[in-house]
């Protein structure tokens, strides 16, 4: 490969991770930012949102119908936690919530090992994602493009969401001073069983368009987490802009290390962690609302 | 409408921090286009008084009536959508939202009669107007009343009850506001219930006055003449 195409490669990888783990990372920070709940069973809900999609393809249905099918099932798995688990503890310290969905992400665990077993899962995607296009003379594989158009596409429209509808206003606007919010006429536990169910599809988005990239087997929910984290950490807890810049840095990190040193990379990952904080402790972006 | 119509009535509430017993038997009535102040100084309940009313700090018990409705265990969004708009001491205007949106959210159609709109809002205070799409969070302290006030107006709401509109503010931008407040929330016939320790700018907007003193206790009603004619009463009470 040429130095070009190389350079290439290494890009739209670092896109294709930063892209997944930024939607990951989204989904937690939405939660954070307007329940204050940290969601330890997040990396969990990925899972199985990789999982589902896996099994409503392989049931025969198109993969793209699968996209939009399995983020639902996510959030309605989701809007179930949030009530069972999540809107008891709402009066209560963070650290309750934190307990209980650290209990969670090791029943979803199980779960999902009762369900689909230990042994890893491939999603059959369609014929046209398993070949690939030349871009600047590198062999670039279809399904990483998709993933990529995806991503971006979630996150766009994420974006418009929260900027241009009245809805979005009022979820940034409880983000930052809720009792006002409700001053306004606007029901708060709505909000947050929305932003609950939200966040938990995001996560089964990511999960579905991540499922081709790797291989499906129930830890993979645990690395996306801790790699989400250090997203939102880097970025500044709740913060979206800094979450957008932190994952595709990370993503970008991660494939350069990958590339180069393999065996540190996430080491490399995490000491990038550690300078960051160490100079800015409450993340490059700040402490954020959603902006 | 009937001129005795009342828009509040709070018939003897106890309201508490924690174990803290803040309020100990408060008693008023605001009728439908008057507008009345709570004069006290700092700490003697108003702000809680008015938490109360919003279902902010839920009152223990005692009785909470707005416009024919028990309202003494909503929450606030329910005491919100019967009418009641509140203006903070604190303004709380929404950082990460222009001024427009932070008006656009508190947007709602009013119950016959002409209603508030943006466009109102910005006749009202034109620099809000040239400030439309700057972040709310970056206008001055008088300009973020003035959009807290807009706020307020534009959800038609049956009554505005405020807290301490002069706080923070130089004697100037109080002067504006006190007439921002007297043509807009008053003169329209707007029911208002402000609360306030700069009496000046009460007697200004208000004509019945609630003279409180520590624990929320009543200690005087005084219409704005009694209270021009013998300056004592006010020396009594607000005087440190």
């Amino acid at each position: 490969m040429s130095g070009i195409a190389t350079a290439v490669d290494i890009t739209l990888n670092s896109l294709v991770l930063g892209g997944v783990f930024l939607i990951v990372a989204v989904g937690l920070n939405i939660i954070y930012g307007l329940s204050r709940v940290m969601n330890l069973a997040h990396g969990s809900l990925y899972a199985i949102g990789a999982y589902t999609g896996y099994t409503i393809v392989s049931l025969g249905v198109n993969f793209f119908v699968a996209l939009l099918l399995a983020p639902i099932i996510v959030g309605i798995i989701g809007l179930i936690i949030e009530r069972i688990v999540i809107a008891p503890m709402r009066k209560r310290s963070m650290i309750y919530t934190l307990i209980l969905t650290y209990g969670l992400m090791f029943f979803l665990d199980g779960l999902i090992k009762y369900v689909w077993g230990n042994e890893p899962r491939f999603v059959a995607i369609p014929a046209f994602m398993r070949e690939t296009i030349s871009i600047f003379g590198t062999h670039y594989p279809v399904f990483r493009l998709t993933t990529l158009v995806t991503t971006a596409a979630v996150m766009i429209g994420l974006m418009l969401f929260l900027n241009k509808t009245r809805i979005g206003m009022i979820l940034k606007a409880a983000s930052t001073i809720p009792e006002m919010v409700s001053c306004l006429g606007f029901n708060m536990n709505y909000i947050h069983i929305g932003a609950f169910i939200l966040g938990c599809a995001l996560a089964g988005v990511a999960g579905i368009v991540a499922g081709p990239l790797t291989t499906i087997d129930p830890l993979m929910g645990h690395e996306m987490l801790i790699s989400s984290f250090v997203v939102i950490v880097i970025g500044g807890l709740g913060s979206l802009r800094g979450a957008v810049f932190a994952a595709l840095l990370i993503g970008l990190v991660q494939t350069l290390a990958e590339f180069f040193i393999t065996d540190l990379a996430m080491v490399i990952v995490y000491m990038m962690m550690a300078v960051i904080l160490a100079f800015m402790p409450r993340g490059l972006f700040g402490e954020g609302k959603f902006e | 409408m009937e001129k005795t119509h009342r828009i509040l009535e709070i018939e003897d509430i106890h309201t508490y921090y924690g174990e803290s017993h803040v309020i100990q038997g408060l008693s008023l009535f605001v009728n439908a286009h008057e507008a009345v102040s709570i004069l006290g100084r700092n700490g003697v309940g108003k702000t809680t008084t008015l938490r109360s009313i919003m279902g902010l700090t839920p009152p223990r018990s005692g009785s909470i009536t707005i416009d024919g409705q028990k309202t003494i265990r909503w929450p606030a969004h329910r005491v919100s959508r019967l009418g009641v708009a509140y203006v903070p001491a604190e303004r709380h205007i929404f950082p990460g939202l222009t001024v427009k949106e932070n008006l656009k959210i508190a947007a709602r159609s009013g119950n016959g009669g002409e209603p508030c709109t943006l466009e109102r809002v910005y006749d009202y205070f034109p620099v809000l107007a040239d400030r439309t799409n700057q972040d709310g969070s970056t206008l001055s302290g008088g300009e973020q009343q003035m959009l807290a006030i807009g706020r307020a107006l534009i959800s038609n709401p049956k009554i505005i009850i405020m807290d301490e509109p002069s706080q923070g503010l130089s004697p100037l931008l109080v002067v504006a506001i006190t007439q921002i407040v007297k043509d807009f929330c008053v003169d329209s016939g707007m029911t208002l219930l402000v609360v306030e320790q700069n009496y000046r700018m009460a007697l200004k907007v208000a004509n019945r006055h609630y003279l409180m003193s520590t624990k929320g206790k009543i200690t005087g009603i005084a219409t704005t003449q009694e209270l021009i004619d013998n300056q004592q009463i006010i020396l009594d009470h607000l005087a440190v």
